[in-house]
């Protein structure tokens, strides 16, 4: 009987846990020993400054600007040029669905969902209610960043019920973009104001990697963002471009660039997170993208020149040469500023030897990006001081807004010069001196060469190299430069410049407001709203 | 080592407890037609479910309790025998057939075995020969055709891959739609372990891998949802039971060894052109021409282009820098794929006393890929032992240890790594040889290579020798030889189990089990690889454990003609899941891949947990043995969900079956059996994942570093991080699956003719549903409690024997399925829901609303109001506005035929397998196309057919609206490669395919030495036998690929995107036992 005993017991240890069905410790395996359910928000702050640069806080910091910011607007914009290899639908106007779903993903999805989850706890009901004031209007002024790009990429998408997943909208609706814009400018405008030094700190300045909590710097980035937007819609709603354009001036733009907006990178400690994604996706070894300037780029820089002194000086930072570049060593064969030469748009690697009437060998014979600025650990830059300047020139030339001190003359010279003089951030060498520029910009007189605007035009256009799908945007708007289009037979657009890009198949196939909000035809060539589209 | 592991499994059964003794009875049965011994006879103590059955020699041994005890002998198609035992130790009987009884005993869920009399719903019982004999890695795949009703997808992913079982449709639109497998009662983890993807990936495998068919005695598939019932939330997708051998009671030890060696062999089913080479279209797309390359820099641009010149003369210059004539170099198939091999040894040894009985088994398992530098080898040991201590104490354990190891599990689908896609995209005139580089590091540059060269590819010496470039498309031997993905997983099952038999009616049992493995993994991407030429490595291991304590109290009673058969349980159920990971990038010693060598180094920590806690209870009324009545009901709580919505679900079912053929007495003499059968039952599941009711956050892997170089902390949404996420949900409540069944199983003519037909009607409600979302709404997915979906389908299990005399047997049956599934609710709102997406991204596996599980959708052709096809003044066609469902991945029609023939010692079976219905987008095919190696690209070509295409075209807008004009043209050969360019990008509808096909899925011949001749050998039987699976493929509708072509064995069903292609087997099996 002893060994019936025994059975009997453990029968009844193993009941026993069942036994009145210890609903307490079922329920305590599911706390996640891995996470918290509160956070100091400005870790989110952080990951949403990284992602707003390189959507590098969601996990692959090259992805977006690869595909995107390089494969599209570096060559639409003719800025690069790509004879083969690489991400490069920009070039020959083919299509890459990456290239046009990246934005979508990374911006909803990286930097606008951290920086949603900042304003949704720092708001009503959240657990940071009514604190972390400063944080929270950077992170507002960072939102209308990301989402001004993201409507001028597609056109009309899902603004107000946007990022509100948290709350049960899975599907929203889509805003016209002359809806949106408006209500960016808005935000903006509160945001701004609501930014004060005397607001307690709470953490922001260790969590702002980008400005260090200096809340005068987030005033002027917000303000010279207020007239990027203001500028941008100037063609198709005059007053409202004149509207925020006199209050952005009021508050305050950039004036130098020490006002520049730069998120800061590193070789470390992951190599997804923090390394500088537009310089991954060039890096030997690593993307491998090619990186030769396009000869539109080289001609203009040298146009005019028949000196080395006359070139433009920023060619050299720029380029850095014909060179050979590997992942162990950079070895320029040819540093002369008249000999550098770009490559032309629209051609693969045969059409090249056609053109030339010989084998090319690309290397040896097209400029590059300078390898010092294609560093992993280099800066990135999101806005600059030059921008400013260029676009008060502009509204002032075209009697845009009131209160702008000074001449457009002055703040063209003010731009150019900004512009030339900003690159130290990516090397101490990269430096333009107060000679040259002076130099150039008695080579250049503004407004005689060409006419003013469109030497704004290509000012704003060259100052926005690594910004590429900004200045993509800049010459839909202005139209300058003049760009001739390229025509290859791969090409989907039949030899027109695209003019937004495609919306993500998945979210065409599944969101049913699609059809009735989104920007139709569904095409590269349809213009978004501030393009004279609708 | 295996020798010291035999001999300690011997020991320890020595050891096991004093021998009680107790009034056991042995004897044979044997067949009264023929004296051939009888195998699967049960032996069952009257009045109780306690029994045991004769082994393949008829041979049985059982414990009993006492001299008045009353044994039942019954066996399928014989009548039923009752034996007092008295003071008898040996009862030997001879079986009569008989037509009028059917008496066999099934397990049912939870180890109960039943009469098949009594059951009221479906299941099929598979012998575990059936999977001995031609074998696959994963057993699940053997399945396939030979139960109504179950669909298994044959996944194209290479050796040790995962299977796809589906019964009776697709139940949940998102969660996992598999089977719940258990193995003597105690459910194991089916993990899988990654799949390939739209970025592709490889395929990890599952859990069914471990399983040796060696120790198989037999597999249940439990359908229906009241079959499953009593596993509750696990179920709700039918079981597998799994019934491992056991040993018997003999005289000294038996020793039975199994040997089989298999050849594998690529089933191309590639059909290109290769009258045009490498090269492309150039120039003017109206007048340029097609050339070939004459530089190397064009020769690796184009490498995947077939758009080149005529072959057969002159010469063409090559990727490799060599100058070679411009010809078809042939099939490169055969040069790259190699003969697989797969050998298994199996031993077993089982033996016993009266009161305790053993089986230990070894089986070794090595196997060789059709893709060079990969296998799968599987050691797999098994010991179980039963005792009975004294006459009411029965205890029984078992331990399945397995070590499987499997090395470069092929990557499939997006490129990076996969060789089947690289082989597939070399022009007709490219030798795959040329790729081949250093000999001693297949793949690469070798040493001393032409700077020249090195300069236009790029690369240097020892890095990837690639043949594009495409750094993504990897150089197939670089794949193969150099990439790296090896996995190793120890597993141990084990369980115990004691019975304590309070009195003849009444007994109260306990079982703990647990499956617990440690899965060991890493990969290595070398330095020099064309996508990643820093290379990297990463370093794994992963630890699961489940644990199930079960307790039941069960009751058993024949009270004159009402019998009574009910028991109460619970079970407890615990789950472990820690993964720790090393990743390392870039080396710092070149070439020299070691973690620790690694410029920069990470590590990845995973740690789940969550836990199932359930009672339930079972009672079965019968009347006269004719009419019986069964209700179960079972209550599971769940630790995923959150306690302060329902966490808790309630299972019950109810069914009856009548034998009419028993309780009618005027039944004509050609209805030997007759049974009808209905239930009625719900069960349900949670299907998420720990922690996913709260929204939590966690640190990001890594601190950004600030402007002053200090480190400052990221954190994120812990469930929802990286560009999309899910999510949570603190209100989720189980899913529920509500099943009605009925079926007749009739037979005739002394059981000679069968048919067991099934009709059921199942609704799934609240599915719980990972949902793809916009991704405006910030996140990718979100989890909620939605969603409606109907399975209603029929099955039909045909068996015969058109031939039985006492030489010639022959045996055929015919099983087929019909499942018709419709979605009828999804998020409210919306209509779509997307599952999956192909590399291609130009189409969609989507639930839609009214529209049955897994539609395909995708871009056509545009079309005006009327029909008409829009093309652009070039030829090309113009896209439709919105995607357009485009077909289905889902079978219609499953089933399959085997045959059967014993002649003599000989027996010859063929299964033959069907899928009616169902399409294919094939990704393969719109690659093909686009790099002009399908023969549809052809015509247009210089010197082939014209290509015409007939519609109308734009010419400009009127009111803001198109007009259209009629179009027709033949297009010049530039315009036709552009053509087949837009058509892979626009027109999805042209790549899909009927999925239907037929495939002699396996064939055995065998022949058994005769006892005459083993009698004068160690022998006791000895058999050999010729083994083939997949030897033909008998009827298909796609080109250049299989239709079983798919890469995963998600729910992303009717994919095909350069999976593994499909091999043949063939072999021999040899069988000795002594």
């Amino acid at each position: 009987m002893k060994l019936i005993n025994k059975a009997l017991l453990l029968l009844l240890v193993a009941t026993i846990p069942m036994m009145g069905c210890d609903t307490q410790n079922l329920h305590d395996l599911n706390i996640n020993p891995q996470a918290v359910s509160e956070i100091d928000l400005n870790f989110i702050f952080t990951a949403a400054e990284l992602g707003s640069a390189s959507g590098g806080s969601a996990g692959d910091n090259r992805y977006l600007d690869w595909r995107t910011n390089i494969g599209m607007g570096a060559y639409l914009i003719q800025h690069l040029a790509n004879a083969g290899g690489g991400i490069a639908p920009g070039d020959k106007y083919t299509e890459n669905f990456e290239s046009s779903n990246a934005p979508f993903e990374f911006f909803y999805g990286d930097a606008l969902k951290n920086l949603s989850e900042v304003l949704r706890q720092t708001g009503p009901g959240g657990y940071d209610e009514g604190k972390k004031v400063n944080m929270r209007n950077a992170a507002r002024i960072l939102r209308v960043l990301n989402f001004h790009r993201l409507t001028d990429f597609y056109g009309n998408i899902p603004y107000f019920e946007a990022l509100k997943g948290m709350d049960g909208v899975f599907f929203p609706t889509y805003d016209k973009q002359s809806v949106i814009y408006p209500a960016l400018l808005k935000e903006l405008e509160e945001a701004t104001a609501a930014m004060n030094a005397t607001n307690p700190n709470e953490g922001f300045s260790n969590s702002d990697i980008i400005f260090n909590g200096d809340i005068t710097k987030w005033k002027r980035f917000g303000y010279s963002l207020m007239l990027r937007l203001a500028m941008r819609v100037s063609n198709v709603a005059p007053q409202l471009a004149a509207e925020y354009v006199t209050k952005a001036v009021a508050g305050g733009v950039m004036l130098t660039n020490a006002d520049n907006g730069w998120v800061p990178m590193s070789e470390g400690p992951s190599v997804w997170i923090n390394q500088n994604g537009i310089s991954r996706a060039f890096y030997p070894g690593d993307g491998g993208q090619p990186s030769y300037l396009s000869k539109t780029l080289v001609d203009w820089l040298k146009a005019g020149a028949t000196t080395a002194a006359e070139v433009d000086p920023r060619l050299m930072i720029l380029s850095g040469g014909i060179a050979q570049w590997s992942a162990n060593s950079w070895t320029p064969t040819n540093t002369n500023p008249l000999q550098q030469k770009g490559m032309p748009n629209g051609y693969d690697a045969a059409g090249l030897d056609l053109l030339e009437g010989r084998t090319v060998d690309q290397t040896a014979t097209y400029s590059r990006i300078n390898f010092l600025m294609l560093q992993r650990q280099d800066p990135y830059m999101l806005m600059h001081t030059a921008e400013s300047h260029l676009l008060m020139a502009e509204a002032l030339q075209r009697g845009i807004g009131s209160g702008i001190p000074g001449t457009a003359k002055a703040h063209y010279e003010m731009g150019v010069k900004a512009a030339m003089q900003m690159y130290t951030p990516f090397d101490a060498s990269l430096i333009v001196t107060d000679a040259q520029v002076t130099a150039y910009l008695q080579r250049h007189p503004y407004g005689v060469d060409k006419p003013a605007l469109e030497m704004i035009g290509e000012q704003l256009w060259v100052s926005k190299m690594f910004n590429w799908w900004e200045a993509w945007s800049d010459w839909r708007r202005t139209g300058f430069p003049v760009l001739t289009p390229t025509n290859h037979p791969a090409g989907v657009t039949n030899g027109v410049i695209m003019r937004k890009l495609r919306y993500p198949a998945y979210e065409v196939a599944a969101n049913a407001n699609f059809q009735s909000g989104a920007t139709l035809p569904d095409l590269f060539t349809t213009r978004v709203w501030w393009d004279g589209g609708n | 080592m295996k020798n010291l592991l035999l001999l300690l499994g011997l020991t320890l059964l020595t050891a096991l407890g004093p021998v009680v003794h107790a009034q056991t009875v042995t004897g044979q049965v044997t067949d009264q037609a023929d004296n051939s011994s009888l195998p699967g006879v049960s032996v069952l103590i009257k009045g109780t479910s306690t029994g045991t059955a004769t082994d393949v020699d008829g041979k049985y041994s059982l414990n009993v309790p006492g001299a008045e005890t009353v044994l039942v002998f019954s066996y399928l198609g014989f009548q039923t025998q009752e034996q007092t035992v008295g003071n008898r130790t040996s009862i030997n009987l001879t079986l009569q057939e008989d037509a009028s009884e059917l008496n066999e005993v099934v397990v049912t869920a939870l180890g109960i075995e039943r009469n098949v009399k009594a059951l009221q719903y479906s299941i099929t019982q598979v012998a575990g020969e059936e999977f001995t004999q031609a074998r696959e890695n994963n057993l699940a795949n053997q399945l396939a055709g030979r139960v109504a009703g179950v669909n298994v997808t044959n996944v194209a992913s290479g050796p040790a891959g995962s299977s796809r079982v589906i019964i009776r449709g697709n139940t949940s639109l998102q969660g996992n739609n598999q089977p719940l497998y258990v193995i003597d009662g105690l459910p194991i983890d089916n993990t899988q372990f990654g799949q390939a993807g739209v970025w592709g990936g490889s395929d990890g495998g599952d859990g069914m891998t471990s399983v040796n068919p060696d120790d198989i005695e037999s597999m249940s598939v439990l359908k229906g949802a009241s079959a499953a019932a009593l596993y509750g939330s696990r179920a709700s997708n039918g079981v597998i039971l799994i019934t491992t051998k056991k040993g018997t009671s003999r005289k000294g030890i038996g020793v039975e060894f199994n040997s089989n060696v298999v050849f594998d062999q690529i089933n191309n089913q590639s059909d290109l052109q290769n009258t045009f080479g490498s090269g492309r279209f150039q120039g003017n797309q109206q007048t340029g021409a097609s050339v070939r390359p004459t530089t190397v820099r064009q020769a690796y641009d184009w490498g995947t282009q077939a758009w080149g010149e005529r072959l057969g003369s002159g010469n063409a210059m090559y990727f490799d820098g060599v100058e070679r004539p411009y010809v078809d170099a042939g099939d490169n198939w055969s040069r790259f794929y190699e003969t697989g091999q797969a050998f298994t040894n199996s031993i077993s040894l089982a033996g016993g006393s009266d009161t305790q009985t053993f089986r230990f088994s070894l089986t070794d398992l090595r196997s060789n890929s059709v893709v060079p530098n990969a296998g799968f080898d599987r050691i797999n040991m098994s010991l179980s032992t039963n005792g009975k201590f004294g006459k009411r104490l029965t205890f029984d354990a078992k331990v399945l240890y397995s070590n499987e190891n499997t090395q470069n599990r092929p990557r499939l689908s997006d490129s990076p790594g996969n060789a089947f896609q690289s082989i597939f995209a070399l022009p007709p005139n490219v030798n795959i040889e040329w790729g081949m580089g250093d000999p001693n590091r297949l793949g690469t540059i070798p040493v001393g290579t032409n700077p020249d060269l090195l300069n236009t590819w790029g690369f240097a010496e020892r890095e990837e020798y690639l043949m594009t470039n495409n750094p993504w498309g990897q150089n197939p031997y670089f794949s193969t030889y150099q990439l790296s993905i090896k996995d190793i997983r120890d597993r141990i099952i084990t369980s115990g189990s004691l019975k304590y038999n309070i009195t003849d009616h009444l007994y109260i049992s306990g079982r703990a089990g647990m499956d617990w493995f440690v899965r060991r993994f890493s990969s290595l991407t070398p330095q020099g690889t064309g996508f990643d030429r820093g290379g990297n490595i990463s370093e794994g291991n992963r630890t699961v454990s489940e644990i199930n304590l079960e307790s039941m109290l069960a009751y058993n009673r024949v009270f004159g003609k009402f019998g009574v058969n009910a028991f109460v349980g619970s079970n407890w159920m615990r789950r472990k899941d820690e993964t720790i990971s090393a990743n390392g990038q870039r080396f710092n010693v070149p070439f020299f891949h070691a973690i620790n060598n690694a410029v920069i180094r990470n590590y990845g920590y995973g740690f789940s947990e969550s836990g199932i806690n359930s009672v339930f209870g079972s009672a079965e009324f019968s009347y006269n043995n004719f009419l019986f009545i069964t209700a179960t009901a079972r209550q599971d709580w769940f630790s995923t969900l959150n306690p302060n919505y329902k966490n808790g679900i309630l299972y019950p079912s109810i069914g009856g079956s009548f034998v009419f053929s028993d309780a009618l007495s005027e039944l004509p003499n050609w209805l030997s059996f007759g049974k009808i059968r209905t239930s009625w039952a719900r069960v349900g599941a949670s299907t998420v994942a720990p922690y996913q009711t709260l929204n939590v956050y966690s640190l990001l892997g890594a601190p950004a570093i600030n402007f002053a170089g200090q480190n400052v902390p990221m954190a994120s949404f812990a469930t929802a991080q990286g560009n999309a996420g899910t999510i949570p949900n603190p209100s989720l409540i189980p899913l529920t699956s509500t099943e009605t069944e009925v079926g007749i199983d009739v037979r005739f003519l002394q059981n000679r003719i069968g048919l067991d037909f099934t009709y059921y009607s199942q609704l799934s409600t609240k599915d719980q549903l990972n949902a793809q979302i916009s991704r405006t709404s910030g996140f990718g997915s979100t989890l909620v409690n939605l969603g409606e979906m109907r399975n209603r389908g029929i099955e039909i299990l045909l068996t015969g024997t058109p031939i039985q005399n006492s030489k010639l047997t022959w045996d055929v049956s015919f099983n087929i399925a019909r499942n018709r599934n419709r979605v009828l609710s999804l998020i409210p709102g919306t209509e779509i829901l997307n599952v999956e997406e192909p590399r291609t991204r130009t189409v969609f596996v989507q639930h839609r609303v009214d529209q049955p599980f897994g539609m395909l959708a995708g871009w056509v052709q545009k079309r005006t109001a009327d029909g008409q096809p829009i093309f652009e003044p070039n030829g090309a066609p113009v896209q439709s506005d919105r995607m357009e469902v485009i077909g289905n991945g889902i079978a219609d029609f499953t089933g399959g035929i085997n045959n059967s023939i014993t002649f003599k010692g000989f027996n010859i079976s063929a299964l033959v397998d069907f899928r009616i219905g169902g399409d294919i987008y094939s990704g393969t095919n719109v690659r093909l196309s686009q790099w002009g190696l399908h023969k549809q690209t052809l015509p247009g070509r210089l010197g082939e057919d014209p290509l015409t295409v007939t519609g109308v075209v734009q010419t400009g807008t009127s009111n803001g609206q198109p007009v259209y004009e009629p179009f027709n043209k033949t297009l010049t050969p530039g315009e036709a490669a552009n053509y087949w360019g837009r058509m892979g990008d626009r027109v999805q509808d042209h790549f899909i395919y009927d999925g239907s096909f037929a495939k002699l899925r396996q064939i055995t011949f065998g022949y058994n030495f005769p006892k005459r001749i083993t009698e004068k050998t160690p022998f006791n039987s000895l058999g050999l036998s010729f083994v083939g699976r997949n030897l033909s493929i008998l009827w298909k509708n796609i080109e250049n690929v299989d239709p079983e072509s798919a890469y995963s064995s998600g729910n992303g069903q009717g994919l095909d995107f350069f999976g593994m292609p499909q091999t043949r087997t063939f072999g021999f099996n040899l069988r000795a036992t002594f």
